[in-house]
């Protein structure tokens, strides 16, 4: 063989060697696996702040957007017999429901936990929720007359001017899910039907909608509070309007992140640690100040005037282990709805 | 012996990477509660309307797609492959530029360009560019997305068959009539199972693609796969949902069988001084070189261009890199070891296949097929289901598992390029250094890898463009915080600035452009010396 | 006991006999050819007495030894020790001249490595290539091209040497040129030649004994005489 390619040859396979042997590396025992389904952009800041203040390094696999739950979720599942993560950071307390029912978590009080609304925690102790985010409507600024709930959806008057994020996925499921308890299944589902009547469109993500009325290509749309703080640091026109807050109204529905400890989990003192940190009012007052804007559930954590404050809002009241059951009772329906 | 037993050795890994994981996800179909039913598959096909209408549009999608590449490849291929159109050479490396970006990638470019707001939209009335806007959300906006993305595979196909038609054939026929008769009745017939094998992989490509549809509000079947994971957590149901595609990639493989495999064609002998006739376009010339730059514009630069204007705001490169460096560095790393290991497997798959050693040979070529149709979640799941296991942690633990989704996705691309390098290399060349007494391995690589070089090298580059750039698997298997660069754009995505999420997409062109040229700058040299 | 003997041999390929329940034999130092019209199976005898392909049935013997029987070659090709001059010559492009003979050597047990060297000389002065020692096979004639495939068959000093229609492709000068050089290396080296052709001519200058074969089956055999007499060009 000419001596150049075999040369060449013997290059590439010494870099496939190099990278045989990186690829073998395990995680070490000073480390922390970490399954995430909170945005990287937001988590990962959080994360690095843990690695440097304990000397633990962090291990961290990330949800994606467009795929929801393909990444971080159903990797905890699928490993349920044999778990490699310690920890998982939810965006959300109905995936940590979900889990919680599959036998993925483990209980754990963590002391920080002393102060955070019981409605907000797993009675047993599976999951507990921190800095929350709101649904709320994202809406452009200079619009004339601006939807103050929910209903809006099926106003007339927006007709064709609505997007919703798909809502077989994150946030906007655990939403519909609520609406289904607190309204009833009949009423909840007149709701969906109305909806799809007034022309709203679906979009595959609440990042999307926020978009597309960030861009004018919708009036207003379902986001969480992290969209629409987003888009007015890039210096959208939108504003946030925080739905249903009269008296009498239906109430924000509100969506703490939560974690938990996984059953099994390789480093569970770790895992234990880094839930200390996340519960801590130290990282709710981050997470308040950062883009995202969310709103702590420790009552004396300070925030920034943007940043609502959970006891001036009216919080939709329902309970999350409800909500994931009946999550996973109307998706049938919500598929044909999308499919539709 | 030598040749039965290596040979067997990569079967049996193939069918450790790739069926196993393929069998244990199609087990768990049938499986529910521990209990042996089939009420997966009778929900699965009860409505045909929320199955069949995504399948439907899956199909329309990768039938137009497959179409417009060919219609559009083919004559690119010829002109860029076997004219003497003026800088061909710079616009074949422009034009197959967007085989080497993610489509979704492509897809976020050209929603930059067409967007209400896109860079277009500053230069035409709104009216045009809301209608343009809405003409990319849907099927023409998919198919213009995917034929850009997937169009390079026929036309360096073209190309590449085109320079293995025998000179004498086209020379007796100049004797009778001019060039386009020519190609017409004597170059496109002999290339034309090489052509029809590029449409067949562009149909399987865009048949499995989900992100560029799902970005571009497309319903397509693979979501359905996608959907069955995100909302219900139903391994099973996902498994099932993927046996439609399965049943289409066979009949897809069969219809190629029936057509195409058992032509032969006399090509040029390896031994051949003679250089391939070029055609000259004489005054078209010109006309030529602007048809061919106007598309190169069109299909390439123009989304670019979008994407490096997005990417424009102080600061983006800058945090681009530093929230992505590591997994660049990681990116490229697997996708070498991972392009070597293709190219190896590969190999001997094509081998294997082409001179029919073990019996099961077709069904080799059928696995590797089905692989690559097969949604890359899929074979993600079927992956962790078969080695996350305490005996096997080891190996699921470390980001080998990036690369065993490599191996199971991939291996039908190099396999197919080294069966077709193979059918080029006369069987004497090995039979003669077996009668010397060589043992099999010595005559591989003493003889016929060096006769097949310029096949086992585009094998490694294709193997190594599709490691850098796969998503759907390895974003399923890959080791905590050993993401690759794909994953984290998909991630950083969510709440990334548009300006950073371009700046990381430029980036990952860019790397993937300086790779290609370093490693075929050095390679052109290695081969000038042979 | 022969160099080359063949029972019973069968060959079939789709159905069709290819080579019909053969039997013959070659002797020591023999030049035997093989004649008759494209299509007749002398390739595929050839082939399997090579190895290259495994008969159906019947049995073939090497110095005494069954080779190939029971439907399976019990010896591997590359264990035979048979040189072998292609149809299509089978150079590798990527090779010199010098490089043929030297791989061809390197898996010779009865060759030292010390001793290559001097041996790839001894054979290229034998073909006349010492001056394109370090050519590839794209920069040589149709002629030189021969005569490094013949190299190649005779640099491990075989006992059996195989030529497929070795000189089909030259002009009839060069044809007869290398037909002399084919019998000086046989008159030099004593090999047991195996010859095959469709030529009358060739068959006539080269064997010692003509096997004239027609659709699979020998036909007749015989002097060289017979080749004038009753075999057929295509």
């Amino acid at each position: 063989m000419n001596r150049r390619v075999s040369t060449l040859l013997l290059v590439v396979a010494a870099a496939g060697i190099a990278g045989a042997i990186w690829t073998a590396f395990r995680p070490g025992d000073n480390v922390v696996v970490v399954y995430v389904s909170e945005d990287q952009v937001f988590s990962e800041p959080i994360l690095k702040d843990f690695e440097r203040e304990t000397g633990i390094q962090i291990k961290a696999v990330y949800d994606t957007e467009e795929t929801k739950s393909a990444g971080a979720m159903n990797r905890l599942i699928a490993e349920k017999t044999n778990p490699q993560a310690d920890v998982y950071w939810a965006n959300e307390p109905i995936r940590a429901e979900v889990l919680r029912q599959q036998g993925v978590s483990a209980p754990y009080r963590s002391p920080n936990a002393e102060g955070i609304p019981e409605q907000f925690r797993n009675a047993e102790g599976h999951w507990t929720g921190f800095s929350a985010r709101g649904r709320i409507l994202i809406v452009r600024r200079w619009l004339k007359e601006k939807p103050l709930s929910i209903r809006a959806y099926t106003d007339p008057r927006f007709n064709g001017k609505a997007v919703i994020a798909n809502p077989l996925f994150g946030t906007t499921t655990a939403h519909m899910a609520a609406l289904f308890i607190v309204w009833g299944d009949a009423p909840a589902k007149a709701f969906l039907d109305a909806v799809r009547k007034n022309g709203v469109r679906v979009s595959s993500s609440n990042g999307e909608s926020a978009d597309q009325v960030a861009t004018g290509a919708f009036q207003f749309a379902l986001a969480d509070t992290d969209d629409v703080h987003s888009r007015q640091k890039q210096g959208q026109p939108v504003e946030g309007i925080y739905p249903d807050q009269e008296k009498g109204g239906l109430g924000c529905f509100i969506v703490p992140n939560a974690v938990l400890l996984i059953k099994g989990a390789p480093r569970p003192e770790k895992g234990r640690k880094l839930i200390d940190y996340l519960l801590s009012r130290e990282t709710e007052k981050k997470l308040a100040y950062s883009d995202a804007g969310q709103i702590p559930l420790h009552s004396d954590v300070d925030t920034p005037p943007a940043v609502r404050r959970l006891e001036t809002l009216k919080v939709m009241n329902v309970d999350y282990a409800a909500v994931a059951a009946k999550m996973q009772m109307i998706q049938p329906l919500l598929r044909d709805w999308v499919g539709h | 012996m030598q040749r039965r037993l290596t040979l067997l050795l990569v079967v049996g890994a193939l069918v450790i990477i790739g069926l196993l994981p393929l069998v244990m996800m199609l087990g768990k179909s049938f499986f529910v509660d521990d209990t042996l039913t089939f009420a997966v598959y009778e929900k699965l096909f009860a409505d045909a309307r929320v199955q069949w209408e995504p399948m439907a549009h899956s199909l329309t999608l990768a039938s137009l797609t497959a179409g417009f590449a060919m219609v559009l490849g083919v004559p690119l291929g010829l002109l860029l492959g076997k004219t003497d159109l003026p800088f061909r050479r710079a616009l074949a490396v422009l034009l197959s530029v967007p085989l080497l970006i993610p489509p979704y990638i492509l897809a976020v470019s050209w929603f930059n360009f067409l967007a209400r707001d896109g860079l277009l939209a500053r230069f035409i009335p709104a009216r045009t560019a809301e209608l343009m806007s809405g003409w990319l959300f849907g099927l023409p906006g998919c198919v213009w997305v995917l034929v850009g993305a997937f169009m390079p595979v026929v036309m360096i196909l073209t190309m590449v068959y085109v320079h293995a038609v025998s000179p004498r054939l086209e020379e007796s026929g100049r004797l009778i009539t001019r060039w386009p008769g020519i190609l017409r009745h004597i170059t496109l017939p002999m290339i034309m199972p090489g052509i029809l094998f590029g449409g067949m992989l562009v149909f399987l490509l865009a048949l499995g693609e989900v992100g560029v549809p799902m970005f571009l509000r497309y319903p397509v079947y693979p979501v359905e796969t996608l959907t069955q994971f995100s909302a219900f957590y139903d391994f099973g149901a996902a498994a099932a949902a993927a046996t439609p595609m399965l049943g289409i990639t066979l009949a897809v493989l069969a219809l190629e069988r029936f057509c195409l495999r058992e032509k032969t064609y006399r090509l040029r002998p390896v031994t051949s001084g003679t250089r391939m006739l070029l055609v000259s376009l004489g005054r078209w010339g010109v006309p030529a070189f602007l048809a061919v730059s106007l598309l190169a514009a069109a299909v390439v630069a123009l989304p670019l261009l979008a994407l490096i204007v997005a990417s424009l705001s102080p600061f983006a490169y800058s945090e681009a890199w530093s929230k992505a460096a590591d997994s660049l560095g990681r990116s490229l790393i697997f996708a070498v070891f991972g392009a070597s290991l293709l190219m190896l497997f590969g190999f001997f798959c094509g081998y294997l296949i082409h001179h029919r050693v073990l019996r099961f040979w077709r069904a080799v070529d059928t696995l590797t097929l089905l692989l690559f149709t097969l949604p890359g979640t899929v074979i993600g799941v079927g992956l962790i289901a078969l080695w996350n296991r305490p005996v096997t942690g080891f190996v699921y633990a470390s980001a080998a598992m990036v690369i065993l989704a490599y191996l199971a996705q991939y291996t039908a691309l190099t396999s197919r390029i080294t069966l077709a390098t193979l059918g080029n290399v006369p069987h004497s060349l090995e039979e003669a250094a077996q009668m010397t007494g060589a043992p099999w391995l010595a005559r591989i690589f003493h003889v016929v890898v060096p006769a097949a070089l310029p096949g086992v090298i585009a094998a490694w580059l294709i193997g190594f463009i599709f490691c850098l750039r796969d998503l759907g698997a390895s974003m399923l298997v890959y080791p905590p915080g050993q993401d690759t660069l794909p994953v984290r754009i998909y991630t950083l995505m969510a709440n990334g600035a548009p300006s950073l999420i371009a700046a990381l997409c430029v980036i990952v062109v860019s790397v993937t452009l300086t790779s290609l040229a370093i490693l075929g700058s050095l390679l052109r040299t290695a081969l000038s010396h042979r | 006991m022969s160099a080359i003997e063949l029972r019973d041999v069968l060959k079939t390929y789709d159905g069709r006999r290819v080579v019909d329940a053969i039997s013959a034999s070659v002797e020591r130092s023999e030049r035997v050819v093989l004649l008759g019209p494209s299509g007749c199976g002398k390739t595929t005898v050839l082939r399997l007495v090579a190895g290259l392909e495994v008969p159906d049935s019947g049995a073939i013997s090497i110095n005494g030894n069954d080779v190939s029987a029971g439907g399976r070659n019990l010896v591997e090709p590359e264990r035979r020790h048979i040189g072998m001059v292609f149809q299509d010559l089978a150079l590798w492009p990527h090779m010199t001249v010098f490089q043929h003979l030297e791989f061809a050597l390197r898996y010779d047990k009865l060759t030292r490595p010390t001793d290559r060297p001097g041996r790839i000389m001894e054979v290229l002065e034998m073909v006349r290539l010492v001056d394109r020692a370090h050519a590839k096979p794209g920069e040589l004639s149709g002629g030189q091209q021969q005569r490094v495939a013949l190299a190649r068959a005779l640099v491990t000093n075989p006992a059996i040497v195989l030529m497929d229609e070795p000189l089909s492709s030259l002009d009839h000068e060069l044809n007869l040129h290398l037909r002399g050089e084919i019998l000086r290396l046989h008159a030099t080296l004593g090999f047991t030649l195996v010859y095959v052709t469709h030529s009358r001519e060739e068959a006539a200058d080269i064997g010692t004994r003509v096997i004239a074969m027609q659709d699979g089956r020998v036909k007749d055999a015989g002097t060289p005489t017979i080749a004038t007499t009753n075999a057929r060009d295509t």
